[in-house]
């Protein structure tokens, strides 16, 4: 009876830390950020001003950028999905085998997504601007003489091009784990029925790896949704405006144009957005597992 | 038993640096909060602080600046109660949006001794009150140019009006130098080369801005905006950088220092001794932009842009106001512009630092006047959509009639 009692008091207090922070540190703000996004507020001003549903009919109705920063985030996604988890797993299975350079290899895929996202966008920016000004003094091919930041569709590919780049690494882990935790004697069996390379990764490796690209599917959409920072410090949204994300649209709308009420609202919609997507998503990846 | 006390011990660290902040109540006198942006004088304001100690020992000033992000961290502490003492916005439009929180520094020496085109920019749109603030600066705006890239083409004169500028261009281009860099790809510059044709597009700038806010106004209806400043952009990119977009501030800076280019865009004395690092032998000539036909509309620009905002909440109100009047009025702080800091100072007893734009600047006010500061009176976030806007028309992604719309639209909804 007493070590019920202990017990039941411990499972009510040590939560308790994490849940006045995580209180404090997201869900006060979440219930605050519902109320101006009802107000028209500059972040300044002593009082904002209710004026209830007009936030949400700027967004809709194209008063605001934030359906053409929606898109945007969107092509980002899929592209994002797509490429990481391609070659992430390409890598993976290449690593898995045993060759006297994988565990160098593995280190090196790695480094970049141990290192900021500001670190590594300015970086790029570097390699894209001065970098490729060098390498056209030298080679004089084409590509280098693009401007690979400074033209709005090359823009969104060399964003694209680096956040997959930056990420790679924590993926190729995620599928690493995955391949090594398949049985061996599953694998073997297969090579003894005769499967061949493709077949036996099509056949084998694939379905029994379905945890695992689930995961990494999952985590590169949320992931790539709140893109923010790769974009900050490469294009800062240009040129012309060309690559707002949701995420930096609202920082934009919020901080820059002093429209606190509007920010919150489109983060409002986006949170809902987001929120049915991966519901979505989840339901997707259950049933097929 | 150890675990409990080193769990504790971490526990108790923690909830003390989330609670902790406040406390600017020193043991020993009074402590002043400043909280500024422009970090390249961080060095200059460190000294003037120390000079500051010598002279009344027991005030002690906290200083703290950053560049990225200042507007939002500044809003966090304004409405988190952690005003400071001193604190920046900038000048024109955001004056009336801080005049809740700052003081009206009117009847203090430090805005008798400030320029009057400096206080202008400081004084509320809408009453004409203040200054409610005071710079750590004043500025030149106007064009870099490279004078034995222009000897070398055999233009004897800096090109005053618009046909000179093109016939210059062709001369310099026909030497394989590229005449302009225009860092277009920068916002800020966008802003920097229109004030010239705005300031000049009407006798009022602060009235024209308003009627672009309330809808009132057309770019078309005004051929400085609609014909001439369209003109030069065009200019600049025939004449430009390859990667127009891509070209920020170190580019157009490294492009003008390395003899890539013969003049820049957008700018003003703040390169020079970027510049000046790269090739400490560059012969600079600075100018102003030639915005029409007319040789007499070619001035500089002058004033500053960045206003020190003195808090009206603070405790230390006396001694806060006594450090500010330090600043401009002791032998100290009048030197401290061009000894220190080496910019061009916003006080009129100042003396002007041993630069070219500066001097070259100085002397063309003192002969032509000045063109009027008059990007100061539309906010950044708009002159943000701007640049924007202008990007996608130099990148050819909207004709200029489109451009124009969208100007007009942006004007009403972001301000």
């Amino acid at each position: 009876m007493k070590k019920q009692k202990v017990e039941l008091l411990e499972s009510v207090f040590y939560p308790l830390p994490a849940l006045l922070f995580v209180g404090v540190m997201i869900y006060i703000p979440f219930v605050l950020s519902g109320y101006y996004s009802f107000t028209e507020w500059n972040g300044i001003a002593r009082a904002p001003k209710f004026i209830g549903l007009a936030n949400f009919k700027a967004i809709f109705t194209g008063g605001a950028d934030f359906l053409r920063t929606l898109l945007f985030t969107f092509k980002y996604t899929v592209l994002f999905m797509l490429f990481t988890n391609i070659a992430a797993l390409a890598l993976a299975i290449a690593l898995v085998k045993k060759f006297r350079l994988a565990n160098t290899l593995r280190g090196l895929f790695f480094i970049p997504y141990i290192m900021s996202m500001t670190i590594v966008g300015f970086i790029w920016r570097f390699i894209f601007s001065s970098g490729f000004d060098t390498l056209l003094a030298n080679t004089n091919l084409g590509i280098f003489r693009w401007s690979w930041l400074g033209t709005p569709n090359l823009a969104f590919v060399s964003v694209t091009i680096v956040g997959v780049w930056q990420s790679l690494g924590f993926y190729i882990v995620l599928y690493i784990a995955g391949l090594e935790a398949i049985p061996q004697d599953i694998i073997e069996a297969s090579v003894v029925d005769g499967a061949s390379g493709f077949l036996r990764l099509r056949s084998v490796i694939l379905p029994l790896l379905a945890p695992s690209i689930s995961t990494c599917m999952f985590m590169s959409l949320t992931n790539s949704l709140k893109v923010f920072d790769i974009i900050l410090a490469l294009t800062r949204g240009g040129p012309a405006g060309s690559t707002y994300s949701v995420t930096l649209g609202i920082y934009r709308d919020a901080f820059q144009n002093n429209r606190y009420g509007l920010g919150s609202a489109e983060s409002l919609v986006f949170f809902i957005i987001v929120l049915i997507l991966t519901q979505v998503v989840m339901r997707v990846f259950k049933s097929e597992n | 038993m150890k675990k409990c006390l080193l769990v504790l011990a971490l526990g108790i660290a923690l909830t003390g640096a989330v609670f902790a902040g406040g406390g600017k109540e020193g043991a020993s006198g009074t402590e002043l909060y400043v909280f500024i942006s422009q970090p390249e004088y961080a060095d200059s304001i460190r000294a003037l602080i120390t000079e500051y100690k010598k002279v009344v020992p027991d005030v002690t000033i906290n200083y703290e600046t950053t560049q990225a992000d200042y507007p939002a961290l500044l809003k966090t502490k304004l409405n988190s109660g952690d005003l400071p003492d001193i604190f920046t916005s900038t000048a024109g439009a955001e004056i009336d949006l801080y005049t809740e929180y700052s003081l009206n520094l009117a009847d203090q020496p430090i805005a008798k001794a400030m320029i009057p085109a400096v206080a202008d920019g400081f004084k509320s749109m809408d009453t004409g009150a203040g200054p409610y603030g005071f710079a750590i600066k004043g500025n030149f705006f106007g064009i870099l140019y490279n004078k034995d890239i222009f000897a070398k083409a055999g233009i004897a004169e800096f090109p005053q009006t618009l046909d000179a500028l093109e016939a210059a261009c062709e001369k310099i281009a026909a030497l394989g130098i590229k005449p302009f860099t225009s860092g277009f790809g920068e916002w800020w510059v966008w802003k920097h080369a229109a004030m010239n044709f705005f300031g000049t597009a009407t006798n009022d700038p602060i009235a024209l801005t308003k009627k672009f806010e309330n809808g009132q106004a057309k770019v078309s209806d005004y051929p400085r905006l609609y014909n001439d400043f369209f003109r030069f952009v065009d200019l600049v990119k025939k004449y430009g950088d390859d990667k127009l977009l891509e070209t920020t501030l170190d580019r157009e800076v490294a492009a003008f220092g390395n003899g890539q280019a013969a003049m820049t865009v957008g700018q003003g004395a703040w390169i020079e001794e970027d510049v000046l690092k790269i090739n400490p032998n560059l012969k600079i000539g600075f100018d102003g932009y030639p915005i029409s036909n007319n040789p007499a509309d070619c001035k500089v620009v002058t004033g500053a842009d960045q206003a020190m905002r003195v808090s009206n909440k603070s405790k230390h109100q006396k001694e806060l106001l006594d450090f500010v009047n330090w600043w401009y009025t002791s032998d100290y702080g009048k030197g401290w512009f061009a000894n220190v800091a080496k910019v061009v100072p916003p006080i009129s007893a100042g003396v002007v630092p041993n630069l070219e734009v500066p001097k070259q600047g100085a002397a063309h006010v003192a002969q032509e006047g000045s063109a009027p500061l008059s990007i100061i009176y539309s906010t950044d976030a708009f002159h943000q959509v701007f640049g924007e806007l202008m990007q996608a028309y130099v990148g050819g992604s909207a004709t200029k009639d489109q451009t124009c719309a969208a100007i007009e639209r942006q004007w009403i909804s972001i301000h």
